[in-house]
C-alpha cells in the first residue's frame, strides 16, 4: 500500500516535469546549432519599370535583389500555440523583404509604404489569394493566412515587375540566408535530422545532419 | 449536357499546363531583361500573343474591316522598355497582325510606338518625352492594351465611324449626312481613333495631388493610324492637346482634357474650298474623366465633346460618354459592363433647315475574363448596338480573345 502510493506520488511528480518541460521554450532544451554555407543562384538584373502610360512616375529605378536562400530542418515539429505575424511591405515599388520563409499557420501582412495603389496577389497553389487595390493607410493591413507548405509567388496587378515569395514550411527552425550565403541556425532539438536549402522555385538542396545539444554542426550546400 | 463537363475539363487542363508554362515564361522573363554598368543601363524584352476570334453582323461594327461575319485575329506585340539612370527611359511597341483594327487583310509590321523621356527631377514634376505615342487625352490610354483592358474593343468614342473624313471635304451639306457603303468605312473617322499613337513632343508631371500634361503632335485625335508616322504627316498643322488631371487621394481620379488641331490629311487639300487650307477644318475635344477603385472593384467614365469644322457645312458637333465598371469576383474570374453611347447634332441642311448628321446610338458591352496563370488570359465579350435614330439598325457582336503574356 505504501509503496503504491510512492509510486503513485513519483508518477504525478513526473508527470508535473513532463509538463512543466512541454511548456518550457524549446530552444532551453536543445541547443544544437548548425551553420555553413549555401551556393546561391545566379543573379538577375534589377527589373525594369514598364513606365510607358504612366505620365507621371517615380524615376524608375529599383535596387537589386541579390539572390537569398533558405535553410530549414526539415520535419514536423509541435506548432507554437500562437505564431508571430509577419509582414511584407511594398515600398518603392518592390516586396521587402523579397524572401519571407513561414511556419505554417502564420498570418503575413502586406502593407503598403508607398504614395500609390497596390494590388497584391497570387496564383500560387499553396496560396491562391487578390488583395485588391488599397491605399498605404489602408486598416486592418491586408492581411493572409497561410496553411498550406509550399512556395507562394507575390505580385502586384499594377506594376507588372513586383516579384516577392512565401516560402511556407510546416518546420519552425528555418533561416534566410545572409548575401553571401552563409547561414546559422541556432536553437536546434538534437538527433538526426536532414537540413535542407530552398535556392529557387526549381532547386532544393539536402544533407543529412546528427545535431548534438551545445554543439555547432557545420553544413556546406555547394 | 455535355458541353459544361467538357468546358471544365478543358479550363482545368489550361491551367494545370498553364503552370508548366508558366514557369518556362518566368524564365523568359529574366532571359530577356539585360543590363550593364552595375545596372544603370537596364532593357526588357516582353511581349503579348493575342489570339481574337470575332461573331458579328454586317456592317461589321466599329473599325472591325471584314465582309465574312466571322474574323479570326492574331496579333504578336513586342514592348522594349529601357532605363538609363533615373532620368532616361525609353520604350517602343512593335506589333505584327492584320492591321491596326481588327481585319480580314493579310499580315503586316509595324512600330506603333517608341519615345524618349527625360526626367531630370526625382520629384516627378517634370518629363519631357519625344516620338510616337498614345495621347495624353482621357484615362482609357492606360488600359488600352489586351492584358489589361476588361473588354476586347475600345470604348465606342474610341471607334465609332462618322460621316467625318480626313480625306476629302464633302461636296455639299447633304454629301456630308449621305449613308456611306461599308466598304468605303475606312474613308471616315471616328472622334478619337484608337489611342491615337500620333508623332510628338509631350511634357507632364505631378505637383502634389494635381498633375498635368500637354502634347503637340502632328495630328489630330480623329486622324487614322497611317497619319501617325511623321513620314506621312509633318508638323504643318500640328495639334495641341493637354490634360489637368486631380487625384484627392488613391481611390479617385478627376480629369479635364482638351485637343484642337487640323484633322484633313494633303489629299484633302484639292477638295477643300477655294482659298481655305487644311488649317482652316479643325476637331475641337473637350473632355472629362473621372476613375475609382477600391479593392477589387473599379469604375472608369470618360465625356467627350467634339466639334469638327466641316467645309461647306458648318460645324458638326457631336457627345459621346461611356461608363464602365470591372469586378473580380475570385482572383482569377473578372467580370466587366460598359454603357456607350453617341449623340450626333444638327447641321444645315443647305436648303435653310437642319438635320442631324449621324446616328445616335448606344451600345452595352459586357465581358468576362479568367486569368489561368499570371502569363494567361481569356476573355469573352458580348455587345449590343442599337441606333436609336435613323434606320435604328442594330448588331450583335461576340468576341473571344486569349492571350499569353510574357
Amino acid at each position: 500500500m505504501g509503496y503504491h502510493l510512492i509510486f503513485i506520488i513519483t508518477m504525478r511528480r513526473l508527470a508535473g516535469f513532463t509538463t512543466v518541460a512541454a511548456l518550457l521554450p524549446i530552444s532551453v532544451l536543445a541547443q544544437a546549432t548548425v551553420e555553413g554555407r549555401v551556393g546561391l543562384a545566379k543573379s538577375h538584373p534589377a527589373p525594369v519599370v514598364a513606365q510607358r502610360y504612366e505620365i507621371v512616375t517615380r524615376g524608375g529605378v529599383l535596387s537589386t535583389q541579390p539572390p537569398l536562400a533558405v535553410v530549414y530542418l526539415d520535419g514536423s515539429f509541435r506548432k507554437p500555440s500562437s505564431q508571430p505575424t509577419k509582414q511584407i511591405a511594398q515600398r518603392d515599388l518592390a516586396f521587402v523583404p523579397p524572401l519571407l520563409p513561414v511556419q505554417v499557420g502564420t498570418r503575413v501582412e502586406f502593407p503598403n509604404l508607398d504614395d500609390t495603389y497596390h494590388s497584391i496577389f497570387s496564383y500560387s497553389p499553396a496560396k491562391r489569394f487578390d488583395l485588391g487595390r488599397y491605399r498605404p493607410e489602408e486598416r486592418p493591413i491586408p492581411s493572409e493566412v497561410f496553411n498550406i507548405p509550399g512556395l507562394v509567388t507575390l505580385r502586384c496587378d499594377i506594376h507588372e515587375h513586383m516579384r516577392g515569395l512565401i516560402l511556407v514550411l510546416d518546420t519552425r527552425y528555418f533561416v534566410v540566408t545572409e548575401a553571401d550565403g552563409r547561414f546559422r541556425l541556432s536553437g536546434l532539438p538534437f538527433g538526426r535530422y536532414t537540413l535542407k536549402a530552398w535556392v529557387d522555385s526549381k532547386t532544393t538542396r539536402e544533407q543529412p545532419v546528427e545535431l548534438k545539444s551545445g554543439v555547432t554542426s557545420h553544413v556546406d550546400f555547394p | 449536357m455535355k458541353v459544361l463537363p467538357a468546358l471544365s475539363v478543358c479550363l482545368l487542363a489550361c491551367t494545370v499546363r498553364g503552370f508548366d508554362a508558366d514557369d518556362f515564361l518566368e524564365r523568359l522573363d529574366s532571359t530577356l531583361t539585360l543590363s550593364a554598368f552595375h545596372d544603370v543601363l537596364r532593357a526588357r524584352l516582353s511581349g503579348t500573343v493575342d489570339l481574337e476570334a470575332y461573331h458579328f453582323q454586317q456592317p461589321a461594327p466599329g473599325l472591325i474591316d471584314s465582309k465574312i461575319d466571322n474574323l479570326f485575329n492574331p496579333r504578336l506585340t513586342l514592348f522594349l522598355d529601357a532605363q538609363a539612370g533615373p532620368q532616361i527611359y525609353f520604350f517602343a511597341q512593335s506589333r505584327l497582325d492584320r492591321g491596326f483594327d481588327p481585319s480580314a487583310r493579310g499580315a503586316q509590321v509595324r512600330l506603333d510606338e517608341y519615345a524618349l523621356r527625360f526626367t531630370p527631377w526625382d520629384d516627378r514634376r517634370f518629363n519631357l518625352q519625344i516620338g510616337k505615342f498614345a495621347t495624353v487625352v482621357g484615362n482609357w490610354v492606360k488600359r488600352h492594351l489586351s492584358w489589361e483592358n476588361p473588354f476586347i474593343n475600345a470604348p465606342l468614342v474610341y471607334e465609332n465611324i462618322t460621316p467625318i473624313s480626313d480625306k476629302a471635304a464633302p461636296a455639299s451639306p447633304l454629301d456630308f449626312v449621305r449613308e456611306f457603303e461599308p466598304a468605303d468605312k475606312y474613308q471616315f473617322n471616328p472622334v478619337i481613333w484608337g489611342p491615337s499613337y500620333a508623332s510628338g513632343i509631350s511634357i507632364s508631371g505631378r505637383l502634389d495631388k494635381f498633375d498635368y500634361a500637354a502634347e503637340m503632335k502632328n495630328s489630330a485625335l480623329s486622324s487614322r493610324p497611317e497619319s501617325w508616322s511623321l513620314t506621312e504627316v509633318g508638323f504643318d498643322h500640328p495639334t495641341f492637346s493637354g490634360r489637368l488631371g486631380f487625384r484627392p487621394n488613391e481611390a479617385w481620379s478627376f480629369g479635364v482634357s482638351a485637343s484642337d488641331g487640323a484633322y484633313f490629311r494633303a489629299e484633302a487639300e484639292s477638295t477643300l474650298p477655294r482659298g481655305r487650307d487644311i488649317g482652316d477644318y479643325r476637331e475641337l475635344v473637350l473632355g472629362q474623366d473621372i476613375s475609382f477603385a477600391w479593392h477589387h472593384l473599379q469604375f472608369w467614365a470618360e465625356f467627350y465633346e467634339a466639334r469638327f469644322e466641316v467645309p461647306r457645312v458648318g460645324n458638326a458637333g457631336t457627345f459621346a460618354y461611356y461608363l464602365e465598371a470591372k469586378y473580380k469576383f475570385t482572383p482569377q474570374l473578372f467580370g466587366a459592363l460598359r454603357w456607350n453611347e453617341q449623340l450626333f447634332g444638327d447641321v444645315p441642311d443647305g436648303a435653310g433647315g437642319h438635320i442631324s448628321w449621324g446616328r445616335d446610338l448606344g451600345r452595352i458591352d459586357a465581358a468576362l475574363g479568367y486569368r489561368f496563370t499570371p502569363h494567361t488570359q481569356l476573355k469573352l465579350q458580348y455587345s449590343f448596338q442599337q441606333e436609336t435614330t435613323g434606320q435604328k439598325d442594330d448588331n450583335h457582336l461576340v468576341a473571344a480573345q486569349f492571350t499569353i503574356r510574357f
